[in-house]
């Protein structure tokens, strides 16, 4: 299968400290990869760079053949790029119906004629599946506010999928979430992956919820690539129990 | 909108018809001065209370509308040509003041904007050739639009009231379009914004450039309204004037500045029963206002009702809030 993402030889330095380390790694379509590591070992930092969130100092990021390194989030987001935060990020204000369409409505046309188009740009129906494949029904009119944690996550992760993008980053999706709502994510996340054939690069520390969702596993210690694979082989991989524990 | 609001609406859209038949002139300039305003304010609400962007510059715009038409008119430009200039100025003008919001915000943005009101006034006053200087533009006509004089203070009222609800109207398209959601976006988190593909460079400018023309486009009113404009009308004053107004009737709720402006402007005339202590009772009113209803009036009556309906808190981060994420 072709790659969707290719990232190569990426690094970003703060002053003299490389918080990436010359990276290299390509996500194939359908592929749902999964970075782990410990605290401070360049992942979410790998993330701001590909999603042009942060200017890498040297490397290249490829999207679909396209070089996409310094693209501005926004411009990565149209060509079909997509993501989730570490931290919640959801808009409080909104409800949960509106979070949904202002997800997709960047992708309806241009800006003038998001203007005089309709007030929900045509996404309404499709906020309302996206809704019910989440599970959300009884919240769509909820200010985002006013959820739950957990609730907020499940909206946060429905709003990176809104668009129907091609590839999807989902940072931490896990992190803070009950054991219920953990199982309901990553029950969703699965049926959205099988029903869309979307591809995924999730990080993650809970090592379970990784386990059972990716396909393949690259592991970060101090912004370099430690090991890779399937995600048994990476489990009892020695240079990764080593940077887990710490001898 | 809810029921109740319609109703309210509806109830304050035929008071603002019938009222001012019972009004004396002043009462008639001050109803006037509350429409013209309530434009600037919802320009400002627009910028400030919907889509975050600080500005302490609104007073500016509307010197720079009132001037652009207090210039062309006695030039024989025809009023709604001026008017329409009004608006196109401040929009472009705003669009440029707009830049230093891509780089900085909050505080710092406020101070970047209050320097250009200082600015605009030091222009008006200095340039003398242009504007008349400390002696101002004086006897600025009120319009004849197809035969209709808005010579006397009633007409006059009703052209104001009209150009209000129709601005009014225009901005409450635009927010209830994709891209008040966006504005909204811009507030709330601009950083989750971009990653959804908003290009929130072009909706911060177009914030800053629509609310200045809502500005620039009271100012084309406020000149025939007043017929003497100076540049001490314009001066920071009437900045923080209507950030009052917007602050007050609720930032970010659409019918703040209606309220916001209806305070602004009548408060201090009501308070004139204490004599030369008015505008002191008028400032710790404001005061005890802010204190207990930080997200303004309507803030106040949204959260009341929301109590009432469900018992839940009130809404989960309005933007005024003191304890809520700075917009």
């Amino acid at each position: 299968m072709s790659a969707v993402l290719e990232v190569s030889n990426l690094r970003k330095s703060f002053g003299g400290i490389a918080a990436v380390d010359g990276v290299s790694f390509d996500v194939r379509e359908g592929e749902i990869l999964g970075i782990i590591g410990p605290n401070g070992s360049g992942k979410s930092t790998l993330f701001n760079c590909v999603l042009g969130q942060l200017q890498p100092t040297e490397g290249e990021v490829r999207v679909d053949g396209r070089v996409t390194t310094g693209m501005r989030p926004c411009d990565l987001n149209r060509l079909g790029v997509s993501r989730t935060f570490q931290l919640l990020q959801v808009f409080p204000q909104l409800s949960v119906r509106d979070n949904l369409i202002l997800a997709g409505q960047e992708h309806q046309g241009s800006m003038a004629s998001r203007l005089f188009g309709r007030a929900d740009a045509g996404l309404g129906d499709a906020a309302d599946r996206m809704i019910a494949f989440f599970r959300l029904q009884h919240l769509a009119s909820t200010q985002a506010g006013s959820l739950s944690y957990g609730q907020q996550k499940l909206l946060d992760a429905a709003m990176a999928f809104m668009a129907g993008p091609r590839l999807v980053l989902l940072d931490e999706p896990a992190g803070g979430v009950n054991l219920t709502m953990l199982g309901a994510l990553r029950e969703r996340l699965q049926a959205y992956h099988s029903e869309r054939k979307a591809t995924f690069v999730v990080i993650e520390h809970q090592m379970e919820f990784v386990m059972a969702l990716c396909t393949r596993v690259l592991v970060l210690a101090e912004g370099r690539i430690i090991a890779e694979g399937d995600p048994q082989s990476v489990r009892s991989n020695p240079k990764v129990i080593e940077a887990y524990l710490g001898h | 909108m809810s029921r109740l609001g319609a109703v309210v609406v509806i109830a304050a859209a035929i008071f603002a018809v019938v009222l001012p038949f019972f009004l004396k002139p002043f009462g008639l300039y001050l109803i006037s001065m509350w429409a013209v305003l309530t434009v600037a304010a919802i320009g400002l609400n627009l910028t400030l209370g919907y889509a975050g962007q600080v500005s302490l510059a609104q007073g500016a715009f509307v010197g720079i509308g009132a001037y652009t038409v207090g210039l062309l008119l006695p030039i024989g430009v025809p009023f709604p040509i001026a008017f329409v200039a009004a608006g196109l100025l401040c929009f472009v003008v705003g669009w440029i003041l707009g830049y230093p919001a891509l780089r900085v915000q909050h505080h710092y943005l406020a101070f970047v904007t209050l320097a250009f009101n200082t600015l605009v006034f030091l222009v008006l006053r200095n340039e003398e050739w242009l504007t008349g200087g400390t002696y101002g533009i004086n006897g600025t006509p009120r319009p004849t639009l197809l035969g209709w004089s808005t010579n006397k203070p009633l007409d006059f009222y009703f052209l104001c009231l009209g150009a209000m609800v129709v601005l009014a109207a225009a901005t409450w398209w635009m927010l209830r379009s994709p891209w008040g959601r966006a504005f909204v976006a811009l507030r709330e988190n601009p950083i989750r914004a971009l990653s959804l593909g908003l290009d929130t460079r072009r909706y911060t400018l177009m914030a800053f450039a629509i609310g200045s023309s809502l500005g620039g486009l009271s100012g084309a009113l406020y000149a025939p309204l007043v017929q003497f404009i100076e540049p001490n009308s314009f001066a920071l004053g009437m900045s923080f004037n209507l950030l009052l107004m917007v602050i007050v009737g609720g930032g970010g709720y659409f019918f703040g500045p209606f309220l916001g402006a209806l305070v602004a402007v009548l408060l201090p005339e009501w308070m004139r029963v204490t004599q030369d202590y008015y505008l002191m009772v008028y400032a710790a009113l404001i005061m005890v206002m802010m204190a207990f209803c930080p997200s303004g009036l309507l803030g106040l009556v949204d959260r009341v009702g929301r109590r009432l309906r469900s018992g839940e808190q009130g809404p989960a981060a309005a933007a005024f809030e003191p304890q809520s994420t700075p917009p």
